[in-house]
């Protein structure tokens, strides 16, 4: 026992050698992911996008019309920054990029209001972008509804209904919406949370498959086996020890960042924390290593890695969810850890509901790593035989 | 002027020779390597339709809730009915208690719930307001949204007919109770996505991000190869010192260009026209587009291809800008909230611009006048890229005399 952890010693301080020769190692360990985490917690850190440019078209030029603009402009997600002449125009803005909505007062609309017209308020806004197209629609109707609400109270008032039977009347139904585990809707905690595990499993999936592939390509592995007794376990835990460590690092100033500075809710231990942490870095270690013995010519396997990390922002289902996907992309979604992940994150952590709620995504994590076993014989060939070396013929 | 002139024209057709030479050489390489070939060929062929058919559903319909109906009437069961045939929600369940909706909340099988009052039948008929309340799953924006569109929808709705209803009893036409209950007739027009898709939304942007993360990644590849072949460790074949500079960047760059030119047809031609993406912009105008776009992406791959030393540099190095980039681009997080940093950030990548002129071009019909913008961004960028690649080919190109010379004393 004390000659293996002798071993494993051994061969993580020739890793660390390693390590320290080439500038690669320091940029995807450390400098990359540490920039991805600025990058997120800084880009969405007002939460919800406020202030967004709409335009208003007023062919009315009336104290009436002049208030719709008012209004619109004081919510907090929209701001007036321009007043168009025509639709044509204000469409001509919206497709150039410099508003992201316009709303159209006709001509008339005071006149047709008291004349009880029903005048019509067309509202554009710009629906291709997802979460700018979604606010911009709930605040120009809340603001348009709101305005229709008032002038339904002021012609009731005139017809002489008392204040409180005038409110229940103009809403007879009031809708309450909570917000279940996120109750500021904050999108950065809605991405941000998942969008960092998410690159971080990219870095750690790349990394595990390089510092292995590259002792193949280099023709260092008989080396490598050499210094870990010839024991394909020894070597693997040595070499792959340095690197769980420092992801799993990584990994815990991410949650810092996450939990103590932007504030995320956390309704389960530090414990727990650390726990899933570490599981997550070692399961995306296991997938590596898979990756790596099932095509031990690097350049492939750094592909088949790379375009399996890059599926994850699919189809671990944060954006668009698993369960509307066709069917047979919900057990792919199963091979994601970052999935199970998250599952364990919403569940346990955001939400606080209990360990037996999210047992199950635990034990799929769990199952991750044993896949290392299926091609650890294979993987071990191709260090002593190092029958994948790519031909280097001259041009 | 005489002996000039036929000496600049054959320097010309030389040079224009060479550059052909440098671009079939380029060819060849590109098509004799394996890792590369299936980077610019399969994952663009596959990425596309493999997203397609993720995304295919585009929108959340059927999001499972339970009605926790206190009421229990006749008024409540007609809510009830009218949530289910809403398309965005399925009323799955109707739990006793509110206890029993949230462990089959935190079971998964609900992701939303909405409570009628006791007291809803009564409210309506002595005319009091009355209050629903709606339990919104907020870890998924889009059952978020489902559950508040559907019920918000039933809401108004079944209020307005009350009202109108009331106004009617107390004596009115049916005309004059419809202009007191909306006096204002509202008219949303969602543009570019209509529906809201989630595959409208994110594929066009895909696209485009995938030509470019291909791209770069492969010039890289082909940079970090031709480094490991050659001992002097440099991107430029030593016997190829003769070709210019120029010539050396422009036939790579021809090389690229041609591939993925006919790569853009099967991507930003066939993917939109077989899945039924946004298709307003003509031939020339993505043309407009795309051609400052290609280049600029071609040209910053060649001088980011200085730094990457080996085979595998640009993938460990490169790959994972791809998801950051998504977010630069402004199609999630609005630019009007960007702060100056990552406005500037943004500009060093073609990709930003392209998805960004892409999008208004393709799905809100933007001409190239209103997509001047991103079109003049990626000129720029190219122009500036060519200079870089230009210096970092020159440089490369350079070392071996140095190492020839400094090797000969």
């Amino acid at each position: 026992m004390k000659h293996r952890i002798i071993s494993i010693r051994i061969v993580a301080v020739r890793e660390i050698n390693r390590m320290t020769s080439r500038s690669l190692y320091f940029l995807v360990v450390l400098a990359f992911p540490l920039l991805s985490i600025l990058f997120f917690s800084s880009l969405m850190k007002q939460g919800v996008p406020t202030r967004m440019p709409v335009g208003i078209v007023d062919l009315d030029q009336t104290a009436t019309s002049r208030k719709i603009a008012r209004n619109i402009d004081v919510t907090p997600i929209s701001k007036v920054t321009m007043n168009l002449q025509s639709e044509n125009e204000a469409m001509s803005q919206l497709r150039t990029g410099n508003i992201y909505g316009f709303v159209i007062i006709p001509e008339n609309l005071q006149a047709d209001l008291l004349a009880s017209r029903q005048p019509v308020i067309g509202y554009y806004y710009q629906n291709g972008f997802l979460i700018a197209g979604g606010l911009m629609q709930n605040d120009l109707t809340l603001i348009l509804h709101t305005l229709s609400g008032g002038i339904n109270i002021q012609k009731r008032e005139a017809l002489g209904q008392s204040k409180e039977f005038i409110l229940s009347q103009v809403q007879p139904i009031q809708l309450n919406t909570h917000l279940l585990f996120n109750p500021v809707s904050n999108y950065s905690i809605y991405i941000t949370s998942i969008i960092l595990p998410i690159m971080l499993q990219i870095f750690i999936l790349l990394m595990t498959v390089y510092s292995i592939g590259i002792e193949i390509k280099e023709r260092t592995s008989h080396e490598w086996l050499h210094a870990a007794d010839k024991s394909i376990f020894i070597a693997l835990t040595g070499k792959l020890l340095p690197y769980t460590i420092l992801f799993f690092t990584v990994m815990m100033f991410q949650n810092f960042m996450l939990y103590k500075l932007m504030q995320i809710p956390m309704h389960t231990s530090i414990g727990w924390l650390i726990f899933i942490s570490f599981i997550f870095v070692l399961t995306y270690q296991a997938i590596g290593v898979f990756c790596i013995g099932l095509l031990p010519m690097m350049r492939h396997s750094l592909n088949l890695s790379a375009f399996y990390g890059i599926l994850a922002l699919t189809l671990c289902g944060f954006s668009f969810p698993v369960e509307s996907m066709p069917p047979v992309f919900q057990y792919w979604a199963a091979g994601f850890p970052v999935r199970h992940y998250m599952h364990i994150f919403q569940s346990q952590i955001l939400a606080g509901f209990g360990f037996r709620y999210a047992y199950f995504s635990y034990i799929c994590l769990l199952l991750f790593l044993l896949l290392p076993l299926a091609i650890i014989r294979r993987l071990k060939s191709a260090l002593i035989y190092q029958n994948f070396i790519e031909n280097k013929h001259k041009t | 002027m005489k002996n000039i002139n036929p000496g600049l024209t054959s320097q010309i057709r030389e040079g224009f020779g060479q550059m052909l030479q440098i671009w079939v050489r380029e060819f060849r390489l590109i098509f004799s390597d394996v890792g590369v070939m299936i980077l610019i060929f399969a994952v663009p062929l596959i990425y596309p339709v493999l997203y397609s058919f993720i995304y295919y559903p585009e929108v959340v319909r059927d999001l499972p809730v339970a009605v926790v109906d206190l009421s229990n009437s006749h008024d409540s069961r007609k809510f009830i009915r009218d949530l289910n045939a809403t398309p965005e929600l399925n009323v799955l369940c109707q739990p006793n208690s509110m206890e029993e909706a949230i462990t089959l909340f935190k079971k998964r099988k609900i992701r939303g719930i909405v409570q009628i009052p006791e007291t809803f039948s009564n409210d309506i008929a002595l005319k009091k307001q009355t209050t629903i309340s709606a339990y919104a799953d907020m870890e998924f924006f889009l059952y978020y949204k489902a559950l508040v569109t559907g019920v918000s929808f039933v809401t108004l709705e079944t209020g307005y007919q009350i009202q109108v209803r009331n106004l009617i009893q107390e004596g009115m036409t049916g005309q004059q109770a419809e202009t007191i209950a909306e006096p204002l007739r509202l008219v949303d027009n969602p543009m570019a996505n209509p529906s809201g898709g989630f595959a409208s939304y994110g594929i066009p942007a895909a696209l485009i991000l995938i030509i470019q993360q291909t791209l770069i990644i492969a010039i890289g590849i082909m940079a970090g190869t031709a480094r490991e072949r050659h001992a002097s460790g440099n991107l430029v074949h030593p016997n190829r010192k003769r070709m210019g500079t120029l010539r050396l960047v422009s036939g790579k760059a021809a090389a690229y260009f041609t591939i993925y030119a006919l790569l853009c047809v099967y991507m930003l031609g066939l993917i939109p026209k077989w899945f039924g993406y946004a298709r307003l912009a003509d031939f020339v105008e993505l043309m407009a587009l795309i051609t400052p776009f290609l280049l600029s992406g071609i040209f910053f791959g060649m001088t980011l291809s200085a730094i990457f030393k080996s085979r595998e540099s640009s993938m460990m190095l490169y790959l994972f800008s791809s998801i950051p980039l998504l977010f630069l681009s402004g199609i999630i997080w609005p630019l009007s909230n960007f702060n100056p940093l990552w406005l500037m950030v943004r500009e060093i990548f073609p990709s930003s611009n392209a998805m960004f002129g892409y999008i208004k071009m393709n799905s809100l019909g933007a001409s190239i006048f209103e997509t001047r913008k991103e079109i003049m961004s990626l000129w720029i960028q190219t122009g500036v890229y060519f200079l870089t690649a230009c210096l970092v080919c020159g440089y490369q190109a350079h070392i071996p005399k140095v190492l020839r010379n400094n090797t000969a004393q």
